[in-house]
């Protein structure tokens, strides 16, 4: 399979530079959960915040009954990197997750290795737009549980059933503040993205 | 269906909404909204706040898509640029820098070290979708050369495992961050 980006467009993409493959994990949750936090915990540069229009729609997991009209918003994205080597570049994408950022997701999740839900267990309300939208687009991803102050108020299995995950999503607890600890819930992410790419190409 | 593949539906329900964002812009959106990032909600956490390496505002002084005419999409045909989308400058984008002004000499500039077109919107304090378009131009006149992602990457054991192993690389700390610019 070809993983080299190649330029698509036009003919004048003659360059010394080749750029770097970039693939992109994609942290979702509620606001207020960790999300700026987990990223600035691992990305090697400091998050960088790109703001983007986005009209209130969304298919599939937004409430309309909540958005009679449309409107334009402005939302703040916030971002890291990871130089995997000279030659690849993870992207850590922070979304919005609210119901209404739904357009915002489909922007930046599409073409996501997977993706890490981020619940904070006082609420849990939060996250269930991206554990719905995850499985709905069928992104590989886990949900990892912010132990704010080292502390889960709620026992794993009550959290998986209130959440209504599925067995084979993994689920883990983790400090967003912790490099070691963000590390290790990516890699969670990648296991079942892996899993999933060998079952579908066997070698 | 998986999330790599290609998805004209939904690159054609985006093109509409950008359609629709670009009528609904008029109004400058900072007069409804916060000017604070959305997120910073975020760092009042009792983490060591992280806050963003720029402040963001500029974009928003300003009608963001008067710097493209009104344009949303770009002269493509295609799905909006991928925000990890790599771009460099071509060695015609580099001899044609001083004819270049404003936002577009400030990407062509940029873009000397190859980035994405999310950092370049962070970078430059512009919006996701006025530098898409404004690369597409720049592209189009050959002053750029846009690496739209493989969306195959997403299915590539091999790509996978080097992910994998340059995370499993990451130390427990990382210390101080480097300054981003």
């Amino acid at each position: 399979m070809v993983s080299v980006p190649s330029p698509t467009h036009g003919a004048h993409s003659a360059t010394a530079v080749e750029p770097p493959l970039p693939v992109k994990l994609v942290i979702a949750g509620g606001f207020g959960v960790g999300k700026t936090t987990a990223v600035g915990a691992i990305s090697e540069i400091r998050p960088l915040t790109t703001e983007a229009l986005i009209t209130e729609v969304a298919a599939g997991v937004d409430d309309l009954t909540h958005t009679p009209g449309k409107t334009t918003t402005t939302v703040a994205m916030d971002f890291g990197v990871i130089t995997i080597d000279p030659k690849l570049k993870l992207y850590l994408f922070g979304t919005p997750g609210q119901d209404r950022f739904g357009f915002m997701w489909d922007d930046v999740v599409e073409g996501a290795l997977g993706g890490l839900v981020i619940v904070d267990t006082r609420r849990l309300d939060d996250c269930y737009a991206a554990v719905d939208y995850f499985e709905h687009k069928d992104v590989p991803f886990a949900v990892a549980i912010n132990a704010f102050d080292g502390e889960v108020q709620h026992d794993l299995d009550e959290v998986r059933w209130a959440l209504d995950i599925s067995e084979h999503v993994p689920l883990v607890v983790f400090d967003a503040r912790e490099t070691r600890s963000v590390r290790d819930a990516l890699l969670v992410v990648l296991d079942v993205a892996l899993t999933r790419a060998q079952a579908a190409n066997p070698a | 269906m998986v999330a790599g593949e290609p998805v004209p539906h939904n690159a054609a329900a985006r093109e509409r909404t950008a359609e629709d964002s670009a009528r609904d812009v008029p109004e400058p959106t900072e007069s409804e909204v916060p000017t604070e990032p959305v997120e910073s909600a975020e760092s009042v956490e009792p983490a060591e706040p992280v806050e963003p390496a720029e402040p963001v505002g500029r974009a928003s002084a300003i009608r963001p898509f008067l710097l493209t005419a009104g344009r949303v999409a770009g002269s493509g045909t295609g799905p909006p640029l991928p925000v990890e989308t790599q771009i460099v400058t071509t060695p015609d984008g580099l001899s044609a820098l001083r004819s270049l002004t404003f936002e577009r000499r400030d990407i062509v500039a940029a873009c000397r070290r190859p980035q994405s077109v999310a950092e370049l919107a962070a970078r430059l304090h512009l919006h996701l979708n006025v530098v898409r378009v404004l690369a597409e131009d720049l592209r189009a006149a050959g002053h750029l050369a846009v690496h739209v992602p493989n969306t195959g990457t997403v299915h590539d054991i091999s790509v996978l495992r080097r992910v994998i192993d340059g995370l499993r690389a990451v130390p427990d700390s990382r210390g101080s961050l480097r300054d981003s610019s």
